[in-house]
């Protein structure tokens, strides 16, 4: 019981500290939208979150680079983002190989 | 009379170095930070003071470890492990901590870097760099190997393939937290739903 408590209370610490001194965020979801400057990805818990695109942004899938043009609606993707004022600017958006559950059981 | 000069002068260069200080001080009243950019006469000041500290034999020291691909792969792994968490993996410092550190990593793959000889950087790496955030790493001497190796792996940082930046990144350190956090969004991209990815505790 004191190990398991133990376990948890690092867990808990490490968590705090990633949230407190990594300034990265990473969205996970399926894009809803996407322009030249921006995408907005609603969350796997539903949230719709719009990052901004920014010449530094890098673009993969499978681990190969693509360009922001590859990116569709209903894509699954990670994105990392960094907070710059009100903004998220993506710094990595990895594209997924399948489309999201809730666009397949459409079809 | 002369003397007398001498030390009216010397007070009034004294005191404008006080004024100059204090007036610096005072321009600098939030604090130092070291998310700031170093100043140049700053820059050029740890230059300089580095370059009259690097011994003259070190100028001329040849990497003793031959070039091999073994080598090259080792090297990687090293710079994966040790020194990729503040110079980044492509050894341009963009990390969190090289982003924040005072003064800054400098961008390895560029020429202030890229023009040091073998026997610089090799100091640089088994020696430190006082005042940085760069430690001392490896055994005392000429010789140790790993640093000579790593040598090697800062020549390649200019030419390093997206493919070899991908297989080091594996190699960097991470906590169970990021590594979860990891496998988890691979799962998701690779059509998992994310309500239904299983969570594993590996602690």
């Amino acid at each position: 019981m004191k190990k398991l408590s133990l376990v948890i209370a690092s867990i808990l610490l490490a968590a705090s500290f990633a949230f407190a001194h990594g300034n990265e965020q990473h969205v996970i979801g399926t894009v809803s939208k996407v322009t030249e400057s921006s995408i907005t990805v609603t969350t796997t818990d539903g949230k719709s979150v719009e990052i901004t695109l920014t010449p530094r942004t890098t673009f993969t899938k499978q681990d190969k680079t693509i360009t922001a043009k590859g990116i569709k609606e209903g894509d699954r993707v990670v994105i990392h983002a960094k907070k710059n004022g009100e903004k998220l600017e993506a710094t990595s958006v990895q594209l997924g190989i399948a489309k999201s559950v809730d666009q397949k059981s459409t079809h | 009379m002369t003397g007398k000069r001498l030390t009216i002068g010397l007070l009034v260069a004294l005191s404008l170095v006080v004024i100059v200080v204090l007036l610096w001080l005072k321009l600098g009243a939030d604090g130092f930070s070291a998310r700031a950019k170093p100043s140049p006469i700053e820059q050029f000041a740890a230059a300089t003071a580095r370059k009259l500290a690097m011994p003259e034999h070190a100028k001329r020291l040849r990497n003793p470890v031959p070039y091999s691909n073994e080598v090259l792969e080792q090297a990687r792994a090293h710079w994966a492990d040790h020194c990729a968490y503040c110079h980044a993996t492509d050894g341009s410092g963009n990390t969190e901590v090289g982003r924040n550190l005072y003064p800054k990593p400098p961008d390895m793959r560029a020429s202030p870097t890229q023009s040091l000889s073998d026997g610089e950087l090799y100091f640089a790496i088994n020696r430190g760099i006082r005042l940085t955030g760069m430690p001392a790493w490896g055994k005392p001497g000429d010789d140790d190997e790993d640093s000579w190796k790593l040598v090697h792996l800062i020549r390649h940082l200019p030419k390093m393939t997206e493919q070899e930046a991908k297989s080091m990144k594996q190699l960097n350190p991470e906590s169970c937290m990021e590594r979860e956090e990891e496998r988890r969004e691979q799962e998701f991209l690779n059509g998992h739903s994310d309500k239904t990815v299983p969570i594993q505790h590996n602690y």
